[in-house]
């Protein structure tokens, strides 16, 4: 979105042109609300300045009525206007509480409409990023960015664009009124008023950029080493080795605590400044209030009204410090994202794939996952005629999964970003990812993303189911089909009596991630799934794995009549010709990836 | 709006559909009585746990307490000072020159204020930063004291994310509700016995909203909490929807629906979004309540001073306000309100608090008994005779939920023997190892092995650290030499590809071992047990899903290893692997010896 993005170490201090650029993305999006963000930031002005009305107005009044009440006492012939201050006060207590539950409210809706887009968005990217660094994070990490970042982001607005305009507001209010009263002390109190608010945001901002930046990171790195402690707590329990892992675990911790106690000290410092500000703010105008009034040129009233308005700063400028102390960890959530946008976008073309079995054939294909020590595979050649059942075989790891991305255009060889990458991290080696990988005779990334999504099948490793009914998990394959073309491919799986033999049939939910089924039964679910599709090739990675043997058989005899007069791909761990596992007799030829 | 929880959700795997639908059932039976008991016992629980590590740095929050009353004190002192001045210069305008002296008494107040409350951030901050390392800390050990049989119930992400997260969302309780809770009543009242003694009609006017100060704390703690709860079911509706999505974008990609999914990513933030307006409608209304009292309040004493200062109130105290009285009470009205403000602000601290110690809680109630050290270590020495590695005495082991799964099991295992146990899966076998490991205590036996006797281990998922290759091996001995690592390697069957590293054994693993294929890995765990020079070798289907390379490289290594005299334990079905055995032993489906046998060829005790 906003040009190569310089990966900053988490110590760093990013310069201002940098910080500007990782959150100008996130902006942009804030801008299509503008004029609800405009309105809020009005609304919270109002109710500040409702508080200074009402504070100062008191005091004027309090100040006034004595003076009056005194020479009344003394005989002398006064009148006071009790109606207008009177109701001067009302309407500010009034407006008070009114303003601020509306700007409650109105700027939580607006956010939260914010949100709903930003996360509507970065799911975008998530869905078109390319799986290999899908996978080199785990799902939780990438459930985190999209949670906890995108939460962060929420302080952009609401923390750190509209109360700082609002105290500005705040501040150019009171400067007025003294501009009115007591000219000869605005400049002062503009200096002061303005360095102040500066310093509040800007210059906190800046101080606590690198603590509260590199505080999220050290959160991360403080989960990931536990989990990464905990997977292997039984060996670490053997070795004796736990004690030097806690050690370990605790210096991270430790570097954590000292970021959180600067920030600590960072806003202390912050709050005791902005309560310094706005005292020194209102002695100011008392002390010049006081000269002025010795001299005649100010009322008794207007002395007690301009400190007490001054006084109301404290609802503009208390919150500020401790906001931007914590900027960092705004950036660093936008930056992260960013991290997302620029991670997306594998090329893809706009042909189309020709209906019937489809050709593969790959040429010289390497491939090495970003960060890993060597290549998953190297110089994999092999082609599979159009309506051909092959089988392609591995070890776990080394690469069948892989392969199947690069098939369905999942993964792409092309794709620089990822290159680069390997070689950052590979300390400038060679790239050793390479070759063409063809459907139909032309390479994958030609072809239009919905014509690879129709034109090929692919049963993953990993099967997804989502948290709906039956026929809704089916129906991810054709939306349109009818409840007898489901019955159909469920007894294709084995699985119709089942299906019928549930209370709720169809509409039986499977829970969260097919929770509520086995793992055979969400395997064959999602083969009924694939066989509602109709594509020239199919890839089915270790599609019986989790079936016994006679299930597998029947499911593959259910099939076979589907399967036939396509290209088919099983990609599995072993196959013996000789004695094929059940379920894939059809297969008339295997290729070994790491052989 | 944090949705960081998410992540528990997806983490937890239900084991079957039955036990899957009764988790689901019991946490949606919100509106049942007992439900809601549980719940309310498990609040007070919670409650009951945060007050109890509060005492653990009671001095810092009792200090930070004091500070923030003294700043209080401060500004109340301040405003009377300030009303005194005013007064003094509006009454004697030519006076002035003698009033510097108050005036500099109004700027030293100023800077002591500023110093107190910044004192009380960094105490209340230092109190909640060393409660939450000590929580963390127990934690720890908590896990440490489990094992790693026992503590595996819990999903590592799961753990991490109460580690970390939960631990942090303490932060606030302590470094602020807490204290304010002890400060809110002190200047209140001070200002209170003020105000009488200028004008008791004033006070009372004030003193009218007091009785409402508790309601105000029910609303804003009823709103907090209503908030919270049903925020909480919305979130969790919304993290559902988002992880199932997350989790299945693969497929949603292979079908081409994509952008489909986009959209209905919106549409339910967006439905979550005005579901919890309607909840922030009433969260937000309880402090426009104390909002409107504290504002109104103000106006009413302002106009009740003013007109009692025109002469217009005949009647009462009012006759003998003064501009001094006046304009004190004026001052001092809005800072009566402001601890309570101030309160409420941080009563989302409170409700987060409660939420993060609940599922802590849960952590910490996981039972440690039987205590595995004691019985696994104890008097081993003085007891075993000198060739015995390790001896099993009518050993049961019961899982939660699953009853026994091994035993009664008796064993004595003397040095330099290769056991390996078979027996169909879910016979016990891992059981059985983690028993022999010390990572879980027998329900009923005893297990005593010689103390002296270190322990390799190696399983089907060997953990890999991020850190450099070296790092890795260093676990099983911190003080290896380069050589000695290298050496390790190559009779793990790593020597080619060590030499294929140019940064050879400093080259970076990613995390998770990302850059090891899984038969690479297999070594690497394998060259972890040369490494140590435990004796005793326990070794879980150490070849399961390799291929046939990896598989003869290892079996070659375990080969070694028993020729070196180290005693191994295997737990295993492939043939070459019970072809070493000294010694073969069959698990029943019970969790029972089926048949044993001592042989020195295969094929023999075979079942």
């Amino acid at each position: 979105m906003i040009g190569p993005a310089r990966t900053l170490g988490p110590g760093s201090t990013p310069s201002t042109r940098e910080a500007l650029a990782a959150l100008a993305p996130w902006w942009r999006v804030h801008e299509r609300y503008r004029r609800r963000l405009l309105l809020g930031v009005v609304l919270m002005a109002m109710t500040a300045l409702s508080a200074l009305g009402l504070l100062a107005v008191s005091g004027w009044f309090i100040t006034a009525s004595a003076l009056t009440g005194a020479a009344l006492a003394a005989g002398a012939v006064a009148v006071l206007d009790v109606y207008t201050p009177g109701s001067a006060i009302r309407l500010f207590a009034v407006s008070r509480t009114v303003s601020r539950y509306l700007e409650r409210l109105y700027n939580h809706d607006t956010i939260l409409r914010l949100l709903a887009s930003l996360r509507g968005s970065a799911f975008a990217s998530l869905v078109s990023m390319d799986p290999a660094r899908l996978a080199a994070r785990r799902s939780s990490d990438w459930l985190n960015r999209l949670t906890a970042d995108i939460d962060t982001l929420d302080a952009l607005y609401l923390r750190l664009a509209a109360p700082p305009v609002m105290a500005l507001l705040l501040i150019v209010a009171l400067l007025g009124i003294t501009l009115v009263w007591l000219p000869g002390a605005t400049p002062w109190l503009a200096l002061l008023l303005l360095t102040g608010w500066a310093w509040l945001t800007l210059g906190q901002a800046r101080w606590g950029l690198v603590a509260s930046r590199r505080r999220v990171t050290t959160l991360e790195a403080l989960r990931s080493s536990l989990m990464e402690a905990l997977r292997g707590h039984a060996e670490l329990e053997a070795y004796a080795a736990l004690g030097h892992v806690r050690e370990q675990l605790e210096a991270v911790e430790a570097r954590l605590l000292a970021d959180q106690w600067r920030l600590a000290v960072i806003s202390a410092v912050g709050n005791a400044l902005a309560v310094l500000v706005i005292g020194l703010a209102w002695l100011l105008l008392l002390a010049m209030g006081m000269l002025a009034l010795r001299d005649g040129q100010l009322s008794g009233p207007m002395l007690v009204m301009l400190p007490l308005a001054a006084m109301a700063l404290g609802e503009g400028l208390a919150g500020l410090p401790t906001a931007f102390s914590q900027a960092g960890a705004t950036l660093g959530a936008a930056e992260r994202l960013n991290d997302i946008e620029h991670a997306a976008g594998v090329v893809h073309g706009d042909a189309r794939l020709s209906a019937g079995p489809i050709s593969v054939s790959l040429e010289q294909v390497s491939y090495r996952y970003p960060g890993a020590l060597f290549e998953a595979f190297s110089n994999v050649s092999l082609t599979v005629e159009a309506g051909a059942q092959v089988a392609i075989c591995g070890a776990s790891g080394a690469g069948k999964s892989t392969l199947a991305a690069l098939l369905t255009g999942q993964t792409s060889l092309a794709s620089r970003g990822l290159q680069i990458r390997c070689n950052e991290q590979q300390g400038g080696g060679t790239e050793e990812q390479g070759g063409r990988v063809l459907l139909n005779g032309r390479e994958v990334h030609h072809y239009a993303p919905l014509a690879i999504a129709e034109g090929v099948g692919c049963l993953t490793q990993q099967v997804d189911l989502f948290d709906a009914s039956l026929a809704d998990n089916l129906r991810l394959g054709a939306a349109d089909a009818d409840d007898a073309a489901l019955w159909r491919v469920l007894a294709a799986v084995d699985l119709a009596d089942w299906v019928a033999s549930l209370p709720q049939g169809l509409a039986t939910r499977v829970g969260e991630g097919g929770r509520q089924v086995s793992g055979g039964q969400a395997r064959r679910i999602s083969l009924a799934r694939l066989a509602l599709t109709n594509p020239g090739l199919v890839l089915l990675d270790e599609p019986f794995s989790g079936l016994d043997a006679t299930t597998a058989q029947r499911v593959a005899q259910g099939l076979a009549d589907w399967l036939a007069g396509r290209t088919v791909i099983y990609l599995l761990h072993e196959h013996d010709l000789a004695a094929p596992r059940p379920g894939t007799e059809a297969v008339t030829r295997v290729c070994w990836l790491d052989r | 709006m944090a949705i960081t929880d998410l992540t528990q959700g997806a983490a937890q795997e239900a084991p079957t559909s039955a036990a899957g639908n009764d988790t689901a059932r019991a946490s949606v039976s919100d509106d049942s009585v007992t439900g809601k008991e549980r719940d309310k016992a498990r609040r007070k629980a919670a409650g009951k746990w945060l007050s109890q590590q509060a005492t653990r740095e009671r001095r810092l929050l009792a200090m930070a307490a004091l500070c923030g009353a003294l700043a209080g004190l401060a500004t109340v002192a301040q405003l009377v000072l300030l009303a005194w001045l005013v007064t003094q210069v509006i009454e004697q305008p030519a006076a002035l020159a003698r009033l510097w002296w108050p005036f500099g008494g109004l700027v030293a107040l100023l800077a002591v204020r500023a110093l107190l409350s910044a004192a009380q951030e960094l105490c209340a901050q230092k109190a909640s930063q060393r409660l939450r390392q000590r929580v963390r800390r127990d934690v720890m050990d908590h896990l440490q004291a489990l094992g790693p049989v026992r503590a595996a119930q819990f999903h590592g992400a799961d753990v991490a994310q109460r580690w970390v997260e939960q631990v942090e969302a303490l932060e606030g309780y302590f470094a602020r509700f807490y204290v304010q809770l002890r400060l809110v009543l002190i200047s209140p009242l001070v200002i209170l016995a003020i105000v009488v003694s200028q004008d008791w009609l004033a006070a009372i006017l004030l003193a009218l909203t007091a009785p409402l100060i508790p309601l105000f704390m029910a609303l804003v703690g009823m709103g907090a909490e209503s908030l919270n709860r049903e925020q909480f079911v919305a979130v969790a509706r919304l993290s559902r929807h988002f992880v199932d999505r997350v989790r299945g974008i693969t497929t949603l990609r292979l079908f081409g629906l994509g952008e489909q999914a986009t959209q209905e990513v919106t549409l339910v933030a967006d439905d979550y979004r005005r579901r919890s307006l309607r909840t922030l409608r009433l969260a937000f209304l309880s402090s426009a309540v104390l909002e409107f009292f504290s504002s109104v309040s103000i106006a009413v004493v302002a106009i009740y001073i003013g007109f009692g200062l025109l002469g217009d109130i005949p009647f009462g105290p009012a006759q003998s306000l003064t501009l001094f009285s006046g304009l004190l009470i004026l001052l001092l009205a809005p800072e009566f309100f402001q601890p309570l403000r101030t309160l409420s602000q941080h009563y989302h601290d409170r409700a987060s608090a409660l939420a993060a110690a609940d599922s802590l809680l849960e952590l910490f109630d996981t039972s440690v008994a039987p205590a595995r050290q004691a019985s696994t270590m104890a008097s081993a020495s003085v007891s075993l005779p000198g060739d015995v590695m390790l001896q099993l005495e009518a050993v049961t082991l019961t899982h939660p939920g699953r009853g026994r799964v091994l035993g009664p099991l008796d064993l004595t295992l003397k040095a330099h023997e290769v056991l390996v146990i078979s027996g169909p899966s879910g016979a016990g076998k891992s059981s059985f190892l983690q028993l022999m490991a010390g990572f879980v205590a027998p329900d009923e036996g005893q297990c005593l092995r010689r103390d002296t006797t270190g322990l390799a281990w190696m399983d089907q998922r060997p953990l890999l650290m991020q850190g450099s290759l070296a790092d890795n091996l260093r676990i099983t001995a911190p003080d290896a030499s380069d050589d000695a690592i290298v050496q390790a390697l190559t009779s793990a069957g790593l020597g080619e590809v060590l030499a294929a590293l140019p940064q050879g054994i400093a080259s970076p693993l990613g995390e998770g071992g990302r850059g090891l294929s899984g038969g690479q890995a297999q070594r690497l765990a394998l060259a972890r047990v040369f490494l140590s020079d435990a004796p005793l070798v326990l070794l879980d289907e150490p070849t399961a899903s390799l291929d046939a390379d990896t598989e003869q490289r290892l079996i070659a290594g375990f080969q070694v290893l028993a020729e070196e005299g180290r005693t191994l334990v295997i737990a295993t079905h492939h043939p070459a692997l019970r072809a070493m055995a000294t010694r073969q032993l069959c698990l029943t489906r019970d969790g029972v010896v089926g048949t044993t046998g001592e042989t020195q060829d295969s094929g023999e005790g075979a079942s």
